[in-house]
């Protein structure tokens, strides 16, 4: 059993209050997740994320398909380039962050932004948008209003594209559904052709309607409530967005990228894109703390298989001296 | 294939699982498919105990075998402490998890998604998320882990679903009356089909710190079959903030933009 485990069962692993998540997301910033996230005085270990993002085309799908014709895509995934501090330098830490860290060195040695369209690898605000962002982005460090603590500090789900670059998740299938539990919230793709849901229901995931084309699953999200930060850095959407999320998953099994495209006239001047690449882990990988929070199951009479335990948050959440509970001892 | 194949999961989906036959949902494996979207209609919830009308409770004689919970004389204490302040510390208030059996007859929807290795139950209220494994795997060898939830490993017995959960902690209440457990807690489920649109649940709570014996439970699960039905996001917890992050928009007055709700309010600056 790792310790990672028995913390989320002991319940000090959620996110916590933004005053004190200043330093396990800065250590996240600049270690390899398998760093303890209070170690705040450990030194730097190398780098383990990815600095690239791999290409993958939609096309054909060439791997095992599930009973109901589905591409069978389960399993564990997680993102291969950075965290959730930094939309748009994602390698780059969160800006304004006080604490003196490593000097970051040229942009060009780290990954590229999230955003892959426009070229410029920002995301098209509008100027009074731009500006709300940038207020958000200072106050994170300085939460003096309420709506300056990430949302995901608070349990809330991460919500597209956050939940993406927010620790591992898993993939479940079932014929007319595709199932994410993210470490935040779970979230059901509908595959059947239902009606998206009235529009003044509005959630943290949106309503989620999705088909397959090849290798690609396409899905179709709406009813946002828009209250969920893209990262650390605050990016934004209203709640008129449409996102047309596009999982590009490779025939090797191994990757896939998620390719959204934001459309929000309210906010943005153009649609654009973002695109975070994923890979799969598998219990021949540690579990990491990040990643992969799966340890093997109690199976002495079968294969290694991992095991899920339950993601709890809002039960846990620290911040104010631990006192969430009522009978911790 | 592929358009047929999901074609078949389309009506699948319409049928919401009773074949045209009458016959109850199974897997390819052949064992019962209790994948739908499932709820109580009884008052369990209210309070697991035979009790008249109150307030906050209507009627009910409840869901004990043989009536009454035997609790333990100390146990019994705390629980009639727990029914006084109800209407305050019932976890339920603070919209967290519920625990198990409690979300199971919660007077919300969950929906089940089952494989041949799992179920999974993805419950409305919290969004909580429950996984019973079926792939032979037994209970973590760790016994210091304390689960909202329990770990839920089951087996199949002919048609009917054992599960057996422990390794609970002692957040979680069994109703909104106050009966309660401790991290003691074992439970043995079984859940069978009575139709193809009916799930029997039933329940055996041990613990030995609260109560005396054993004692069983069972209530009915009735299959959502409503045209549209779904689940709906309901976090609870995020209701008390989400006043805090309204959909980012421009100040009144600071800039041209014309394309958001005119009478959406406007976020304070």
């Amino acid at each position: 059993m790792s310790t990672d485990n028995v913390r989320r069962a002991r319940g000090i692993a959620g996110p916590l209050f933004a005053t004190a998540l200043v330093i396990p997301c800065i250590v996240f910033a600049q270690q390899p997740p398998s760093a303890p996230p209070a170690a705040n005085t450990q030194a730097p270990a190398p780098m383990r994320w990815e600095k690239t993002v791999r290409t993958i085309t939609s096309g054909p799908w060439k791997g095992p398909r599930l009973a109901d014709g589905q591409p069978d895509v389960q399993g564990d995934w997680s993102n291969t380039i950075a965290n959730h501090n930094n939309f748009t330098d994602p390698q780059g830490g969160i800006p304004g962050d006080p604490t003196v860290r490593r000097p970051p060195g040229p942009r060009e040695n780290r990954a590229p932004s999230r955003v892959s369209d426009p070229a410029d690898g920002q995301i098209p605000f509008q100027p009074w948008a731009r500006a709300k962002q940038q207020e958000f982005a200072v106050g994170f460090f300085n939460p003096v209003k309420p709506e300056y603590i990430e949302p995901l500090a608070r349990c809330a789900p991460a919500g597209s594209p956050k939940s993406f670059t927010w620790h591992g998740y898993e993939i479940r299938q079932y014929p007319g559904y595709i199932v994410f539990l993210f470490n935040s919230s779970y979230r059901i793709i509908y595959l059947d052709k239902r009606p998206h849901l009235p529009d003044n229901i509005k959630l943290w995931n949106g309503d989620s309607h999705g088909h397959w084309e090849g290798n690609t699953l396409v899905v179709d999200v709406t009813n946002n409530n828009a209250k969920a930060r893209f990262a650390r850095t605050a990016e934004f959407a209203s709640e008129n967005v449409r996102i047309e999320e596009r999982y590009i998953f490779d025939n090797d099994r191994q990757h896939y990228n998620y390719v959204a495209t934001f459309t929000d006239p309210t906010v943005y001047t153009r649609p654009w894109t973002t695109t975070i690449p994923a890979r799969r882990y598998t219990v021949a990988d540690k579990s990491d703390g990040w990643h992969y929070e799966v340890p093997l199951a109690n199976n002495p009479n079968g294969p290694p298989i991992g095991d899920h335990y339950e993601r709890i948050c809002v039960e846990n959440n620290g911040g104010f001296g631990q006192v969430a509970t009522t009978s911790k001892k | 294939m592929m358009a047929l194949a999901l074609t078949g999961a389309q009506m699948a989906l319409a049928g919401q699982g009773a074949g045209p036959d009458g016959k109850i949902p199974r897997l390819p494996t052949g064992k019962p498919d209790f994948s739908g979207i499932w709820q109580t209609t009884s008052a369990a919830d209210y309070d697991l105990e035979p009790h008249p009308a109150r307030k906050d409770a209507p009627p009910s004689v409840g869901i004990v075998e043989g009536g009454a919970i035997p609790y333990l004389q100390k146990a019994l204490a705390q629980k009639q402490k727990n029914f006084a302040a109800r209407g305050t510390t019932d976890p339920r208030l603070k919209c967290w998890t519920l625990g198990t059996p409690r979300g199971i007859y919660y007077p919300e929807p969950f929906q089940i998604f089952e494989r041949r290795e799992d179920l999974t139950l993805v419950f409305e209220f919290g969004n909580s998320v429950r996984t019973i494994h079926t792939d032979g795997s037994l209970h973590p060898i760790d016994t210091d882990n304390e689960f909202w939830l329990g770990d839920s490993r089951g087996h199949w017995e002919g048609d009917t679903l054992v599960v057996d959960v422990r390794d609970f902690n002692d957040e979680t209440w069994l109703d909104r009356a106050g009966n309660y457990h401790s991290e003691a807690l074992h439970i043995v489920e079984r859940w069978r089909y009575l139709d193809a649109n009916t799930i029997e649940y039933r329940a055996t709570l041990d613990d030995l710190q609260v109560y005396s014996k054993p004692w069983n439970i069972s209530v009915l699960l009735y299959r959502h079959r409503e045209q549209g039905f779904q689940l709906i996001e309901n976090y609870c917890y995020t209701l008390d903030y989400e006043q805090y992050y309204p959909f980012p928009k421009a100040s009144a007055g600071t800039d041209n933009d014309t394309t958001s709700d005119p009478s959406a309010p406007v976020a304070k600056p």
